[in-house]
């Protein structure tokens, strides 16, 4: 077990680097002065001296980009132009909001994904059966952003039941039924894709395994149907990991759209910001900081997985 | 999965059942008879047909010029006289500029498709058919993509360049080739073995001729059907791409760039609002179907197919 | 009396394919009756509606009786009181019959325990090693402790077969035991079957296309060609006596070389039916 989380996590090193190398590039290969695409057009002479000093923009791009990322390993993800604050700071406080929102969204989506899965699978040919597929087709192909439009043209300003966005009510008092209530929404608009496309895999993984030679064998056993479905869910489980820790790293990329609708303060949102006043530090920081949960969520999995099913660890 | 191979079908049961000699009787019915008619096939290939066709005939059906608006006319609800679908804040016929916004959006969400397939399939050939260094630095890089959730390498592409729908379609087929070409290689290391190419390559053939002739028309068809299930996704990436700025620039009309324009009257004017989030969602749900339906279509030689989320 | 008594039986599949049609056999108590037939002949369909289990949208006619109670007019409830009580099955292929993802003890106890012969967890538990050891199992208690992937193939198939026979089943139905198994293990695996049909008595149904395993368990055979019976006698009989009908089913071209090996390795007695 241990040996194999080894062996994952070295695999993870080479990745992670070309990670930070795309990343790098993004800021180094900007067309044009990049000191001006990262100051902007007005910034005073003094400003554009330090900076270039900083970057080390007289030195070869290996030189530069090795002391980026000595910076970025000891946690220095450089200033924001927009904010004038370090990129770290902003994206820290940004961080705990994005979890909070794609963890309450990740709830749906085992949920909703589990249910419309296990029935579709159970009754392939019944009205529910398909109903439960067609929901899951729909879910799939509703992008977030519109969703979000949708569900606040609804549920906010038409029927008034729910806020349209932030996280607490100006005179709400700050509990947590309050943030709750402002949590609904969105979280439901970031988690219908990776929804309906659990519901697909986990489908379609217990639908053969309800179909296959163990099933059979189970129910030769005489087993109940209940204990046979808990075996074949079990057996059916390694699918739902892994494409549960493929949403879930998913989740952290669409909340770029929820948040902004919802103006829900997370890293989505700043994101968004960045990009609309061209703040390439704070888009760089963004970017990474995602790009490297997306890695470290995928190496969760994999020790989720060895858990479960001992043929991967041996 | 993951940093190595990504999952090419559900972790299944128990891994690879072995085959062994079952007997085959007549156990699944659905193969004895003939499959029927896939009634969900035609509609979504007749819906998406129809989306092209009014897209590219936008000059000839839209009522108005879609960048001209009046100061009078200025939002609209849905049903006003002689504005079917309402106006915007810059009191533009919402119809005309939703018709002729398809052209954009459509080429934003097929073209990278298309480049992806090509690019896709050329790099996972050569790394199937190319030599041991060949094939790990391929799969190397590709991971190194891959790791990026699709969005972000989106964004990450298209801040290097200047907006507009060039960056749209650049930074999307950067996204979709690595998922190309990974079909493309698994598909062919699936027949890989198969008697016909070693036959052919004891024969001398070389490994042009070998990719041209031999792999190219087995690798095809899968690629085809799994990019056909890429459309819905890359339309929706491209409309992304626009509301967050990144894409067309403002006079030309784009669905996700009219979400971003109409955002602001979302809250006196809702159903003006929503109608280019319905649109794409309409456009998404018609592709998605198409590639669903295309993908069974091919049956189990399908069935290992990533599905299209990444 | 016989344990099994099947009369008429007949299975249609949507399509108007008859997998079975019109098939009658008994097998007593302690007796051997082999189904011998090649793929596609209705062998393993006839022998999983004895079971109950003829696959999904199956049309089934004719009668099948358990020493006296009806199989074909029990509901779920009842199915579960005979499967694996009453009727032990043994699957063709034990890497995609055992759980995969549990340890080989648990499963066993589970099946125990589903059927009363256990009373609570710690005794089913303690029962297990017995229980494999009876199955020919030498290490019982590693192999308890075992996940199925851990096991070599002869031993996963000894665990089945513990676990198909460890509540004193009236009836066992083996699919095709030694498909999966080399050559070695066949013959073992085999005699096990013979084994536990002798000394506990049990009536045995085996499905198989191997003529080798077929005159290995002896007691009689019934040969299957396209869902009906073509041929039925002692074992001697049919497949010595009658030289088309075996050479019918030799004609199933799975694998001859693994029976020649079996016979090379000395594993079959030279002459049919042999039996030790």
């Amino acid at each position: 077990m241990t040996g194999f989380l080894l062996r994952r996590l070295l695999l993870a090193v080479p990745t992670l680097l070309g990670v930070t190398v795309v990343v790098f590039a993004t800021v180094a290969l900007v067309p044009g002065d990049p000191l001006t695409a990262l100051l902007g057009p007005g910034a005073p002479p003094e400003a554009r001296h330090e900076l270039s000093e900083r970057l080390g923009l007289d030195e070869p791009l290996p030189l530069r980009y090795l002391g980026w990322l000595g910076g970025v390993a000891g946690g220095d993800l450089g200033v924001s132009i927009s904010a004038q604050r370090p990129v770290a700071e902003l994206l820290g406080s940004a961080l705990g909001q994005t979890l909070l929102l794609a963890g309450a969204a990740f709830l749906l989506v085992l949920a909703g994904g589990v249910l419309l899965g296990a029935l579709g699978a159970l009754r392939p040919n019944g009205p529910l059966g398909r109903l439960c597929d067609a929901l899951g087709t729909l879910a799939v192909s509703a992008p977030q952003y519109s969703v979000a439009l949708l569900l606040i043209a609804v549920f906010a300003v038409n029927l008034r039941w729910l806020p349209a966005g932030g996280t607490h009510d100006v005179f709400g008092g700050g509990g947590a039924g309050d943030l709750l209530r402002h949590l609904v929404l969105p979280a439901v608009a970031a988690a219908l894709v990776p929804l309906g496309l659990t519901a697909k895999v986990f489908r379609a993984a217990l639908s053969t395994v309800l179909a296959g030679e163990l099933a059979d064998s189970l129910r030769a056993r005489g087993l109940s149907r209940f204990a046979v479905l808990r075996h074949c869910v079990h057996n059916a489980s390694p699918a739902l990991l892994t494409i549960g820790g493929l949403q879930l790293a998913y989740l952290l990329e669409g909340v770029v759209f929820v948040e902004t609708l919802f103006a829900w303060p997370g890293v989505g949102r700043l994101l968004y910001d960045a990009l609309t006043a061209r703040d390439l530090p704070l888009v760089q920081g963004g970017v990474l900081v995602v790009a490297v949960a997306f890695v470290g969520i995928n190496l969760l999995v994999d020790a989720a997985h060895a858990a479960i099913d001992p043929r991967v660890r041996s | 999965m993951t940093l190595t191979t990504k999952p090419t079908k559900p972790a299944g049961p128990a891994g690879p059942v072995e085959p062994g000699p079952v007997e085959p009787g007549p156990v699944e019915p659905g193969a004895v008879r003939r499959a029927p008619r896939d009634v969900l096939l035609l509609l979504s290939a007749g819906a998406a047909a129809l989306l092209v066709l009014l897209a590219l005939g936008a000059p000839l059906v839209a009522p108005y010029d879609p960048a001209a608006g009046s100061l009078e006319d200025r939002l609209l609800d849905p049903g006003a006289p002689g504005h079917l679908l309402g106006t915007d804040g810059q009191g533009r016929d919402v119809l005309s500029r939703l018709l002729w916004a398809g052209r954009a959006s459509l080429v934003g969400g097929l073209v990278p498709v298309l480049v992806a397939v090509t690019a896709g399939t050329l790099l996972g050939i050569a790394a199937g058919l190319g030599g041991r260094v060949t094939e790990q630095v391929l799969l190397r890089t590709l991971d190194v993509l891959y790791a990026f959730p699709g969005v972000l390498l989106a964004i990450a592409v298209a801040t290097l360049l200047r907006p507009g729908l060039g960056a749209t379609v650049l930074a999307l087929s950067v996204v979709l080739t690595p998922a190309v070409a990974r079909v493309a290689f698994t598909e062919l290391r699936r027949i890989r073995t198969a008697e016909y190419l070693e036959a052919a390559r004891v024969s001398g053939a070389g490994g042009l001729d070998l990719a041209v002739r031999q792999v190219v028309p087995v690798v095809a068809p899968v690629v085809l059907v799994y990019a056909a299930s890429l459309v819905g996704l890359s339309v929706v990436y491209a409309a992304g791409l626009s509301f967050l700025g990144l894409g067309v620039a403002p006079p030309t009309a784009e669905w996700g760039a009219m979400l971003d324009e109409l955002r602001p009257s979302l809250f006196t004017h809702p159903w003006v609002a929503v109608q280019p989030a319905l649109v794409i969602l309409l456009v998404s749900v018609v592709f998605n179907t198409l590639g669903e339906r295309l993908r069974r279509r091919i049956g189990d030689s399908g069935a290992h197919l990533p599905e299209a989320g990444r | 009396m016989s344990v099994l008594d099947v009369a008429g039986l007949a299975v249609e599949y949507p399509g108007g394919v008859r997998a079975v049609d019109g098939v009658s056999f008994s097998v007593d108590a302690g007796e051997a009756l082999v189904l011998l037939g090649e793929s596609g002949s209705g062998k393993t369909t006839a022998a999983r509606t004895v079971l109950g289990l003829p696959g999904r949208g199956a049309r089934v006619s004719g009668s099948v009786t358990l020493s006296g109670t009806d199989l074909r007019a029990l509901d779920a409830r009842g199915w579960s009181r005979v499967r694996g009580a009453r009727i032990g099955y043994v699957p063709q292929d034990p890497t995609g019959s055992l759980d995969p993802l549990r340890r080989i003890g648990p499963q066993l106890a589970e099946v125990l325990l589903r059927h009363r012969r256990a009373d609570g967890r710690r005794a089913a538990r303690e029962a297990v090693p017995a229980l494999l050891a009876e199955a020919g199992v030498a290490e019982p208690e590693r192999v308890a402790r075992a996940y199925p992937h851990e096991l070599s193939g002869g031993l996963r198939q000894r665990a089945a077969i513990a676990i198909a026979v460890c509540c004193g089943p009236e009836l066992l139905i083996a699919d095709e035991p030694t498909t999966a198994l080399d050559a070695l293990v066949r013959g073992r695996v085999l005699d096990l079957f013979d084994e536990l049909r002798r000394r506990r008595g049990i009536a045995l149904l085996l499905v198989t296309h191997d003529l080798t395993a077929a005159r290995r368990i002896g007691g009689r055979v019934a040969v299957l060609r396209t869902g009906r019976i073509s041929g039925t006698g002692p074992t001697e009989q049919v497949l010595g006596a009658s030289p088309g009908t075996a050479a019918d089913a030799e004609a199933d071209p799975a694998d001859p070389a693994a029976d020649a090996a079996d016979a090379a390795d000395g594993m079959v007695a030279a002459e049919p039916g042999g039996r030790r």
